[in-house]
């Protein structure tokens, strides 16, 4: 029952909130020769921030080129955006890391810069 | 008589195996588990001004802890590491160096069994960083602590002070 309660808090309880999902991406074959391709969905629940940066990253976070139509978006309270992110393939065996950063227009004393990173399913 | 037998031998073997396919109809349920990491401001932080030259979050300097709560949905999944400030995001012009100091420690846990060992298996990469092993899915509480000190015990200029904590979930 406690734990009921914690997953329907979970789901709908969450006011202020940064949520990227799947955990996993998996690269897939795009249209493109050479190019491969992964979706990763980002839900904004934070009230604070109106802008998130999508990243592709190395095991050891050093930046991987990509191409995505927007690395920087605007999603508004309570929508979420799914960013389509196209790497070559000679980048593809490093890339390790896909992370989504809230960006910080205003912010009063102590906020909260919230990163999350999935890992890429090799 | 035997032909009798044959037909129903044959009946018999047909409904059988008609009935048995129907029986044996695989409905498929199929599931795709992605599982998230959700990261959520519990309460904003606010600076106290104990003395002149001090700047706390703490509440008995006059300050308010930020706290934080990370979700995950899969156990074992992710690290979430959190760094305290370590200069000001923005402020008035200073009037000399700042030290900064800062910490992070488990408030509450959804799930007391599982998630018992969370703070003292944390990872303390610096001054600044500590890491935690999210082992168990459920939510946990985060209470971030920041001292600023002014050098020299020179009064901060007045204006408006901000920084922020940076709260990274990694899957791993």
């Amino acid at each position: 029952m406690y734990r009921f309660i914690t997953l329907l808090w979970m789901a709908f309880g969450v006011a202020n909130a940064h949520q990227m999902s799947p955990t996993y991406p998996v690269l897939e074959d795009s249209y493109l020769e050479g190019i491969s391709v992964t979706k990763v969905k980002v839900f904004n629940k934070r009230e604070d921030v109106k802008y998130y940066e999508i990243g592709v990253f190395d095991k050891d976070f050093k930046p991987i080129p990509f191409v995505a139509q927007y690395k920087l978006r605007g999603i508004a309270f309570n929508e979420y955006a799914i960013f389509d992110i196209y790497l070559n393939n000679k980048y593809s065996k490093d890339a390790t890391y896909i992370c989504s950063e809230s960006m910080l227009t205003d912010i009063e004393s102590t906020g909260l810069n919230s990163k999350i990173c999935s890992k890429i399913k090799k | 008589m035997i032909k009798e037998l044959a037909l129903i031998g044959v009946v018999g073997i047909v409904s059988f195996g008609g009935s048995k396919s129907a029986f044996a109809l695989d409905v498929p349920i199929t599931a795709q588990v992605t599982g998230s990491c959700i990261i959520s401001t519990e309460t904003q932080g606010t600076y106290g001004q104990p003395y002149a030259y001090k700047l706390s979050t703490a509440a008995s300097d006059g300050g308010q802890q930020p706290v934080t709560r990370v979700d995950v949905t899969l156990a074992n999944a992710y690290k979430v590491k959190f760094t305290a400030p370590d200069s000001f995001s923005s402020a008035p012009q200073l009037n000399d160096v700042v030290t900064f100091t800062g910490d992070t420690e488990v408030q509450a846990v959804s799930d007391a069994t599982n998630m018992a060992d969370y703070e003292t298996d944390k990872v303390e990469v610096n001054d600044y960083v500590d890491e935690y092993g999210l082992t168990a899915t459920g939510s946990t509480w985060f209470k971030h602590s920041s001292v600023a000190n002014n050098g020299g015990d020179r009064a901060f200029p007045s204006g408006t002070y901000t920084s922020y904590v940076t709260a990274e979930c990694i899957a791993l």
